[in-house]
Order: structure tokens, then sequence, then C-alpha cells
């Protein structure tokens, strides 16, 4: 009975027939059969909403819904949105909401809204709520999406342009052209329309897929693989297994090589990769792996850093004595004296804190595609990865080819939150497996892969002591955690740094005591996660700040102001802070948010809380030891003067640093925005940036960019002084054209200045590069980690409701003030700035992974794995206080990452106001409140009302 | 995990579909919406080869109005459940139960009759219905039958459904007059998210007591759990808070919870409570306000 069937199905006003299985899905029969790669897969369970399409115009999940059961029936894809050219009205509402980050869930978020206005062309927030609410946006664009939905219907007949929409965002500039306007994004209109391609969307002739096969055990040693049967397996076209990789161990941290691409000997986690199999699709793939045979002799596993430091505990890395006791890395820094400044406060208390192992979770699941061309020794690797250049450099050492026959290019990429900042698996398999069968092998984590091979955020165990003077005043603070790392060090090293780093550069600490212990476990391994390191003990410090200013009868924003960092001030850990205005967003966000007729005076279950929080624009040093420049550009003017494109090879994860590097680059050639093409990031087109973390794009890449456009517009006030017959420097480059500054009428067209440039003497290219300062930091061990040319501050103010009855949280508003240096697009600001404000949300309340008796996280899925929604929505108010940082372009700072970290204190402190409980577990989950609460009336407290 | 090789069969008539699966057995599954069955079987809980679509059977759709009752084909979509004026005016429970299953898009494929045949324990809708006292009727090799939506349910993913039998449609009789309805269910987040807990209940009033109560408890026990002792407690009563927290607390003692990654045992007892509390308050005042 089995075999194919004719599928006859109209797609986007086309009637198609498909000889299909019966088991091909229709998001399967979109994209593999038909081409049709803008319908995206971001979990195939039905969780995520990424694979939406119209079916008879109602919305549904093309991963459930199997293609025979579309028989007969009209759908529409993102395809079939936009006519003749022309976008859908909704398509361009999202681009000039700014309803588009990564991209990721766009096409899917547009299908069902295109399916909710066809039903209710004015839909209310609450409609548009409940519309979307299967629609997962981890750059958590919602707040735009509901402007956008609600007001697609000004956009009916309107073409499209870059210019920013009417309700013009805060923060807008007029002293430029192009910078600290809110110009749309770049990669908007490609993204609405489904065109952007991102790795799984690239489809080459002959290619093969490949899978890895995991450890089912947390901890054991090989004893035998048989990989016999399949191979034999018809379809299957290579299996490798530890013996067929290179020896070589490798790590992004180079302190640290501790990974093997296939396990050797041991594996260390449920997942641990054991064995690859490249064949013909991916059902025999996966048969194959199904078909290896593998003994273990387990071991015992221990799954928390407490056990694993215990004496007698599994070593997990029994090769590497330096490893011993489990213990990954070590830090003990003292600044000052905290013994005498304990001696010194009037107040001195201590907690507890537990943080959560949560996951990025970015839509796009990591993808890998390789191909080796030009008799086989030249590797062309297509990867979803937020540092093409750690990557690159990784392929390059491992596989031992030359970085110069590796060709490394990454496609658009669906979000990353540092969970895509390292070289995976996948690229070293699908190289390795292209290399063996001659064919180009794509490779892809499923959801669940996701989630084992993690890099997520460190559960870390806090232990926090601060000294206050009875009028608030820090004397000292002493701050200990242990970081649960995994079975792999990944970024975990330079985590335990930034732990204790960022506590001393938002408040004056005179006398500062950090002792970080990274401990091995049998878990996946964690990484870097926006933020990096920092929002766990920020939340601790910003709770117990809370508690004790209770304690002493100061106002939470007074004790703030009394201890806040101030501009160029060089911190107890030897970091030099230049711009600061913490203060105005304190002060901003205290009289925005209402809180002096707030705090403390809402209704039982309603309340109020601050939380604050800054971070680095850029490291100051790589991950690994180098004189390279972090951040380099080029620009090569068009023949004709009509246009320029913009090479460097920046990571845009979504975040929008194309659009912000292309700005600059516009602002500073003197031309329209429109002008400026970004190239691919291609190693062999773009010259290396450092890739997208720790929140460096805009500093960095924005000072190189700046910098080889300073050098075009030099070559062409040059030529243009010589047609003008006046002195270059008398010269200025404005929106196309090129004049004296005195007289504007003098001058001449940008782009006849450059035709006369390119007809004398060849290509106009510009190049600049960028270093952070030389020889940042103190002269102690891990003094580098913390380093940055400039800090960001901000200020949060969160007002939830909780239900005492259930202990439901819900987070009504938050009001936001952050010195991120000039706005360069304060669309893409305050897009951040909302992203992380949900995403915090639900670090605080929802999200955490959890561990099963086998080491295996139980809900690797988006069902279990609870991420916020669309409903979830706080209202938001966003602002950027004025500030100019002298190191950033145009005044430029950083605030992808730093607007993580207000948000985790400002929920823990509102809910404390709500209803008197203060929970220093995360997440705070309903559970948690009602047991405090039961607590606190145990306690003596009177029941539903503040003490 | 890719889905396994099955073939996929589309029966014109129930009897045609009856035969088959009864000829298949095991090996055969009835697939109507398949938001169960299409991620059970990349979950490799699902090992059918066979897959009879029940699409073709027309019979099986559609809400009518059956007297004053109603007549809800089981191969209706949630969707057109929540969206359905007639469910919404003579069984409002019901309609707020499929309007909190999954998202716009799961409720688009899900049918009614797929959240009951698949017994999950936590499902929307049927609990819904059995404070409604809903019957179901299915239609086998051997003929037709009725039975009690309650006695449908027969554990965790175990139901009544003989092999080959279909389930036609779910019926509601009229609702007895002066009585009101209310379903309430805690989930972890607003958006699309599986209940931890849920009640459903219906009140009768008579000369302001209490003529009546069917409470059925969701998500804490393996199938949806008809508390009859809590209902006993409120009837020849006057409403008021104070019985309404006793009959909570009783239906908080008849729970049979469990502890999974979604919430623990102690704290689902606890959600029964105020669930129990909060749906009888809304289904009296509901009653309160009943026009025929
Ligand atoms: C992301 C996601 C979220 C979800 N959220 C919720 C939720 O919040 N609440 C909730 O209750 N459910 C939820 N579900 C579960 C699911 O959508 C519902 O149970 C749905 O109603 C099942 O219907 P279906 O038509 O899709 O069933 P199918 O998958 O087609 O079938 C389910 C089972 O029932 C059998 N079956 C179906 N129809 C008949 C019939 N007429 N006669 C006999 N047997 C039949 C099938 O053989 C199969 O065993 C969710 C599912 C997903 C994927
Ligand atoms: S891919 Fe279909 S819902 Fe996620
Ligand atoms: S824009 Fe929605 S997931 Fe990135």
């Amino acid at each position: 009975m089995s075999g194919e069937v004719l599928v006859r199905l109209n797609i986007n006003g086309e009637d198609r027939s498909l000889a299909l299985a019966p088991n091909t899905t229709l998001l399967a029969a979109l994209r593999q059969h038909l081409g049709l790669t803008g319908t995206k897969k971001g979990c195939g369970t039905g969780d995520c909403g990424a694979c939406t399409v119209q079916v008879d115009g109602q919305p549904v999940n093309s991963c459930l819904m199997l293609a025979v059961a579309a028989q007969g029936k009209r759908i529409t894809t993102i395809e079939g949105l936009s006519h003749d050219g022309e976008l859908h009205p909704l398509q361009q509402s999202f681009v000039k909401h700014g309803a588009v980050q990564c991209g990721y869930c766009t096409s899917g978020a547009l299908m069902a809204s295109k399916a909710l206005i066809e039903r209710n062309a004015t839909p209310s927030h609450d409609e548009i709520k409940e519309a979307l609410a299967g629609n997962l946006c981890r750059c958590a664009t919602y707040p735009r999406m509901l402007k956008a939905v609600a007001g697609w219907k000004e956009f009916e007949g309107q073409p499209l342009d870059a210019k920013p929409h009417a309700h013009a965002e805060r923060d807008q500039q007029r002293d430029h052209d192009v910078v600290g306007h809110g110009v749309t994004r770049y990669d908007s209109p490609d993204k609405v329309t489904g065109r952007a391609k991102y790795t799984a969307d690239i489809q080459l002739p002959d290619t093969v897929v490949g899978k890895i096969l995991g450890s089912p055990i947390a901890h054991g040693l090989l004893k035998r693989i048989d990989v016999s049967k399949a191979r034999a397996l018809p379809g299957v076209l290579a299996v490798i297994t530890g013996a067929d990789v290179p020896d070589e161990w490798y790590g992004v941290s180079p302190a640290r090589e501790d990974e093997q691409i296939l396990a050797k000997e041991r594996v260390r986690y449920v997942g641990d990769e054991v064995a690859a199999v490249a064949a013909v699709d991916e059902a025999t793939a996966e048969r194959a792996l199904a078909l290896i045979e593998v003994e273990y002799e387990e071991l015992p596993a221990v799954f928390d850093p407490v056990s694993a430091m215990a004496p007698g505990a599994p070593v997990i890395h029994p090769e590497k004595p330096r490893y011993a006791g489990n213990i990954n890395t070590r830090v003990d820094w003292h600044f000052g004296d905290v013994e005498r400044g304990f001696a010194e406060a009037d107040l001195v208390r201590e907690e507890r804190f537990v943080g959560n192992r949560t996951y990025q979770s970015p839509m796009e699941p990591h993808a890998a595609l390789a191909r080796w061309e030009h008799h086989g020794d030249r590797l062309t690797l297509w990867s979803s990865t937020q540092t093409p250049h750690y990557l690159h450099r990784s392929l390059s050492r491992v596989l031992g080819v030359p970085m110069g026959n590796i060709r490394v290019i990454r496609p658009a990429v669906g979000g990353g939150f540092g969970a895509k900042a390292e070289a995976t698996p996948l690229d070293f398999c699908a190289a390795i497996l292209s290399k063996m069968t001659g064919r180009p092998v794509a490779m892809e984590y499923t959801r669940e892969e996701m989630y084992r091979h993690f890099r997520g955020r460190h559960k870390q165990y806090i232990d926090l002591k601060i000294g206050l003077k009875k009028d608030g005043t820090i004397t000292a603070a002493e701050h200990k955690v242990v970081l649960d790392g995994g079975a792999y060090t990944s970024y975990g090293v330079i985590t335990a740094y930034y732990a204790g780093s960022m506590l001393p550069t938002l408040y004056k600490i005179p006398n500062y005591k950090y002792e970080g212990t990274r401990v091995y476990t049998n878990l996946p391994a964690s990484g870097a996660f926006r933020g990096h390191g920092v929002p766990q003990p920020r939340f601790a410090f910003e709770s117990l700040l809370d508690m004790m200013a209770g304690e002493l009868g100061i106002d939470p924003f007074e004790i703030r102001l009394r201890n806040a960092m101030e501009p160029n001030t060089r911190t107890g850990n030897a970091l030099d802070v230049s711009s600061c205005e913490f203060i105005a967003t304190l002060e901003r966000a205290r009289a925005t948010s209402g809180w002096a007729e707030k705090k403390g005076k809402l209704p039982w279950g309603k309340g109020i809380g601050v939380g604050c929080g800054g971070f680095v624009s850029g490291a100051g040093y790589p991950i690994y030891r180098s004189d390279f420049p972090h951040s380099n550009a080029m620009i090569r003017v068009h023949e004709d003067g009509t246009g320029v494109t913009l090479h460097i090879a920046a990571s845009e994860i979504g975040q929008g640093s194309d659009t912000v590097l292309v700005q600059i680059a516009a602002e500073e050639l003197g031309v329209p925005y429109e002008w400026v093409w970004m190239a691919d990031c291609d190693t062999t087109i773009s010259p290396l940036d450092l890739g997208s973390y720790s929140s460096r794009v805009t500093l960095m890449g924005g000072n190189a960019v700046k910098m080889a456009a300073q050098n075009v517009t030099a070559q062409l006030r040059e030529v243009a002084a010589r047609e003008l017959g006046c002195d270059p420097a008398a010269l200025t480059a404005r929106d196309g054209r090129i004049f004296v500054k005195e007289h504007p009428s003098v001058g001449i067209d940008w782009a006849d200045a450059a035709r006369l440039a390119f007809s004398r003497k060849g290509p106009v290219v510009g190049t600049g590069s960028y270093s952070p300062p030389k020889k940042l930091g103190g002269e102690f061990r891990g003094g580098t980690v913390g380093t940055s040319p400039a800090y960001s501050f901000s200020t949060a103010v969160a007002e939830v409701t909780v239900d005492v009855e259930t202990g439901y949280v819900t987070v009504d508003r938050f009001t936001d003030y952050s010195d991120a240096g000039t706005v360069i697009n304060p669309v893409t600001l305050h897009g951040q700035v909302e992203g992380a404000i949900i995403m915090g949300l639900g670090e605080m309340l929802l999200e955490d992974t959890v561990v099963g008796a086998n080491g295996a996280f139980v809900n690797a899925n988006l069902h279990d794995y609870l991420v916020p929604t669309i409903c979830e929505t706080p209202e938001i108010h966003t602002a950027a206080v004025e500030s100019f940082e002298p190191r950033g372009p145009f005044g430029a700072k950083e605030i992808g990452e730093g607007s993580m970290l207000p948000v985790f204190g400002a929920i823990a402190n509102a809910i404390h106001d709500a209803c008197g409980v203060r929970v220093t577990e995360l997440p705070i989950t309903p559970e948690k409140i009602l047991r405090g609460l039961k607590e606190r009336v145990a306690a003596g407290a009177p029941a539903g009302a503040r003490a | 995990m890719v889905m396994p090789d099955f073939t996929y069969v589309r029966p014109d008539t129930l009897t045609d579909a009856c035969a088959l699966a009864a000829r298949l057995g095991r090996d055969g599954a009835f697939i109507a919406g398949g938001t169960e069955l299409i991620p059970d079987f990349h979950r490799a809980r699902e090992s059918a080869r066979h897959l009879i679509a029940l699409d073709h059977l027309a019979e099986l759709r559609g809400i009518a109005a059956d007297g004053d009752g109603l007549c809800i084909g089981a191969l209706t979509t949630v969707a057109e459940v929540a969206a359905s004026p007639l469910v919404r005016a003579r069984f409002v429970a019901l309609a707020d139960a499929a309007r909190a299953i999954g998202s716009a898009q799961i409720r688009s494929l899900a049918t009614i009759g797929g959240n009951f045949c698949r017994a999950v324990s936590c499902a929307d809708t049927p609990p819904a219905a059995i404070a409604g006292e809903a019957r179901v009727r299915l239609a086998g090799v051997s003929g037709t039958r009725e039975l009690a939506a309650e006695a449908f349910f027969l554990g965790a993913r175990r139901t009544a459904l003989a092999p080959g039998e279909v389930m036609v449609a779910i019926t509601l009789p009229a609702q007895p007059a002066s009585s009101g309805t209310s379903y309430q269910r805690f989930s972890r987040r607003k958006g699309a998210a599986l209940a931890v807990a849920a009640v459903a209940a219906r009140v009768t009033l008579a000369g302001g007591r209490i003529a009546g109560a069917r409470i059925v408890l969701g998500a804490v026990s393996p199938a949806p759990l008809l508390v009859t002792l809590a209902s006993a407690m409120l009837v020849n009563e006057r409403p008021s808070a104070t019985l309404f927290a006793g009959a909570a607390e009783q239906c908080a003692d008849e729970a049979l919870p469990i502890t999974d990654v979604r919430g623990s045992a102690d704290f689902r007892r606890e959600l029964v409570r105020v669930l129990a509390r909060r749906a009888l308050d809304e289904a009296a005042a509901r009653a309160a306000e009943w026009r025929s």
C-alpha cells in the first residue's frame, strides 16, 4: 500500500501537482519540493508558528499538516503575499514599524496576521494577541507587531521607501542626515517577503543530509562502535566516528580547549556527539543513526556543581589534570579591603541567590552547509553563526586547512543571543562529510538537539554580601559565585570573569572581593547568553540592595543615586568608565514611571520596582591573543558614482547591525542611506570583524566603517577641490553633494566627483579598521575581561500584578532609560530594549531547563520550555538619555546586551513590592510565590496586606 | 525525528472507514486534524502504519441545534466551536474551553473529536463538555452507540472506543433552566500553553438555592474527573463565598494530581482550590442572569 501519491495543491494562485510520500508534511512539500523557503521551520511540532501558511484562508502550522491532507486546497505562503512587485500593506507596516529583527518568525507572523485581517480588518490589540499567540518571536518584536497589525491599513497603496515612519520614534536626532534617524532596516524588505536566505534555505544541487548521533548516557567510556550496518544501508554515503576525525582538541576559548568533534574515548553528557552520517535524505540519515551500534561502559555522573566538587566525585576530564576536582576555572579577586569595608558599615547583609539555566532558543535552528571545490582543497561553509571569524579559525585549526583555503559565509541568521557564537559539531561534521562524499552536505539541529548542544546561560549559585553606611553608601561587597559549566568550557572561562567584573561598573564599590568557580558537570555546556554572566549577579545585587534599602528606610532610587557611577572614573577593578549618564537614566526613569505616587502605595497585589544595569560596548580583547584590528571595513564606490558597497564581515543576527553600519557609512560619506549596499558576510569578500558578541558591532564596526568612509571622502574631496579650484579642507560632503562648507551653493555632485576619481586613478576604495585602546585593564589575572572602550548604563522600572491566589505574575508596564551614547537608529535601539525586556521577563518568570534523572533536559522543546509570547507583552516606554561617548562612532555605545541587565532586578523588586515575597531562586514561578506568601503569614505578616 | 512511512486512505463513507479501521486494528489510526498524531509520530509515540483520514465524512462535521441542545460533529475544528455563536449562547464553558486551546493555527486544524479521542489528561474541551452532561456518539462496524462523556474516558490516553469505532458527534442536552457554566484554567503563560489545572462547573439555581451542580476537574487526574462529593455539598444550599470555598476545598481533596514539568502535585491541588471557587462563582453568577 506504500508509495507516493499525487497531491494537487493551489499554491499562491497556481495549480501544482506533486508526487509525494504520504508522510510528507505541507511544510516539507513547500520548502523541499517547491523551493518555497520563505516558510520557515522552527520546531516541527506546532509550537513556534514559523511555518504558518493559510489553507483555504485559515492559518495553520504547515509542519503539522500532511501535504495529502491539503489535497485540492488553496494554500497561501509568504511568497504569495505581495503582488506585482508591490508589498502587501501588512508587509509595509511590519517594515515601517520595525517589527522585523532577525526575521525568522516574520513570514509566519505575517501569514497569521493576514488570516486575521481578512476576518477582521480593524483588530484590537487583544484580538491581535489572540491571533498571534502561536507565533513565537525570540527577538520579541511583539510591541511592534501589535502596532504594525493594528495600523496596516495606513499603508494601503503606498510604495515602500526607507524613510522613518511618520510616528517618528523618540530620540530622533536632527543634527545628522542619516545617523540618528529611524530609517527602515536594511534587511527588512527581504525578510518580509521571505526572500532572505537563511542557511537551511540554501539549496545546492546534489546536496546530501548529515546527522549526528548523540550519546544516550551522561557519562561513560566508549567500548565499541560498529557502523557496518549503517554503512550498508542503501542511500548512506558516509559514516564517521571519533576514529575518523582529527585528534585536535578545540574550543572557542584557547585557554581551555576541551572539545572534540566526535567522542574518541569518553562521553560527558547526554547528547555528546559520537558519530555522524551523510545520506541522501533525512529519513535515511536517521535510519542509519539507529543502525550504529555503540557499547558504553557507563560511569557515575554528576548534575550539579556542589556534588561535582565533592571528594570522590566522578572526574569529567581525567586526561587533563589541571581540571582536578572538576574545577574548570577559578577566579580570585580582591580590590581594596573588604574586611575593613564591612567593619565601617552600619548594615551588613548576606544572601544566597540561585539562577536558572536558561536557553537562548533562537527561532532559527543552527544549520551548516559545506561544499569542497577546486579539486577538493577549498572548503566553503555556510553557517548560521554570530562569529564567522572564530568559526573560520576553529575550522582551520581543527581541520588543518589554512584559513586562506576556507571560505565562511554567514547568510541571514535567525537570532543567536550567544547560542551561535562558536563553531558547532554541525560545522565540523558537514565539512568532513562533504570532503568524504564529494557532495555538498547540509546539516541542521532539531529543536531538541539545540537544547542538547545548549551553550545557554550558566546556572549560578551566588553568595552576595554587601556593607552599607546608614545613608546607603556602599562600603564593601563580597561576591562568591559557583557556576555550573556543564561538560565543556565553551565561553565559560570568560563567563566566570564577567560574573565578577561587571558589578563595580554600575555603583562605586570601594572594597570588592570576588571569588568565581566554574565547575564541570555532566550536563550540556553552558556558554554566553545575552548579558554574558552578568544578569544573575546583577539580579542578586539589585535584589539585595533593595532589601537593605528597605531595612534602612531609604528609597530604592535614592540608594542607587547615592552610589551611582560617574563619568571618567576608574573602577576598583581597574576598568575605565568614560561617558556615563547613569544618574540621568535614574532620574528620568523615576520621573516618567510615576514612582513617587506608586512606590508602596499601589493596592495589594500590584507592585513597582527598579533595577539597573550596565555593560561593555565590545570586549577590550579578542578571545584569542591576536594583534589583528577587531573590526575592518572597506568601502568601494561604484564606477559611475551612484552607489557604494560596504564590505565588513560583521554579523547581522537580528540586532540591526547592518542597518547601523550602513547609516554610519552613508552619514560619513555624505550620501543618502539608499545608496549603500551591504556586501555579503563572506570571508572572501569582506574583511574580518570579530562578530556579534559582547555588544561590540556598533562601536567597533562603526568606527572601522566611519574610518573607511572618511578615507573615501578624502579622495573625493581631493578630486572635487581640483574641479572647484579650492582647498579640499574647505569642502564637505552631504546628501549626495560635495560643496564648500561656507558657500553651500558652490559644489559638485557626489556622483560626478566619484566618476572623475575613477576615471583618473581607477577603483575608489577606502579602508578602515578599529582596535580598542591598548593596555586596557589591570595587571592581574583576568584583568582583561570586562575591559571595553565604553560602558552603557540603564535603569528600568517594572510594574507587575501578582495574582495572590495562584501566584501568577503579569508584567503590566516597563519604563526604561538607557545611556547608549548617541542613538544611531532609534527604531532598532528601542527594538533591542523592548526585546530585552520581554526576553528578560521570560527568564525571570517562565524559563528554566529541567534536568531529568538521566541528565537530559526533560523540557527540550518549545511547549514545555516556555518563552514569552505576544500575550506577555507589557506596555513599554523606552527612551535614551542624551549622551556622547568620545570613543564611539558619532558618540555611540551599545544597547543589545546591556538592555537585558536592569530587567531582572526591576521585576524581582516589583514582585516584592506587590506581595511582600522575595524570591531569590530563579525563575520566580507562581509556585514559589505561593510558598513565599504562606511563609510570610507564618512569620507573622498580615495576610492580604503589606507589613 | 522524521515520521515513519505510512499510507494514507480517505474513505468516502463512515461504513468504509469503520470497516477499514476494524481490519487494520493497531496498525491503523484515524486522522482528523493531526495535531496530536503528527507530533506523536515525531516523538515515536505513535506507530500506526496506515492512516485513515476522516475528512471526507461530511456527517462528522458541523454544529447544529438539537432542540435546545447542541450536536457538534467530531470533525468540527475547535476554532469553529470557539467562534460559534450557538455554542457560546447555549454552553459558554465549552466555547471558552475551545478558545483556550493552543494557538489560532492549532485551533484551525484541531478537531473536537481529536481532543476527546486522544484522551490526554490536560485536554480542554472534555471537562467543559462533561459539566454540561455531554454524550458522545460512536459508530462502529456493528452500529452506533451513545455514551455519557464521562464514561468515554477510561484513563490517560485510554477511551471506550472499540477497534474500528469512530466518534461521530458530541451532543449536549438542553441545559436546565437557571443554570450557568464556567471554565477556569491555569497555564504558565498567557499565550498558547497547556493547562496545569482546569475546572469546569455548572450550577443550577432554583428559588435562590442551588438545585444541582456539576464540577469537573481537568489536568489533575488521568482522565477528566467529575467530582461528586464536592458537587453534592452544594445542593439545596444558598450560594455564598463560604459555601463555594468549602466545595473548592473538597475539589482539591478529590483531585489526583501528579508532579511534572508543568507543576507539582501540591501546586496543582492549590490551583484546583482557587479555580473551583472561581468557576463556581462565575457559574452561579451566570445562572442568576439566566434568560430562557
Ligand atoms: C502546539 C500544540 C498546542 C496544543 N495545545 C492544546 C491545548 O492547549 N489544549 C488542548 O486540549 N489540546 C492542545 N493540543 C492538542 C490538540 O491540538 C488537540 O487535542 C486537538 O483537538 C486534537 O485534534 P486533532 O483533530 O488534531 O486530532 P488527531 O491528531 O487528528 O487525532 C488525535 C487522536 O484521536 C483519534 N481521532 C481523531 N478523531 C477521531 C474520531 N472522530 N473518531 C475516533 N478517533 C478519532 C486519532 O486516531 C488520534 O489517535 C495542542 C497541540 C499542539 C500541537
Ligand atoms: S515549525 Fe511549525 S510550528 Fe514550529
Ligand atoms: S524577529 Fe522574530 S524571531 Fe527574530
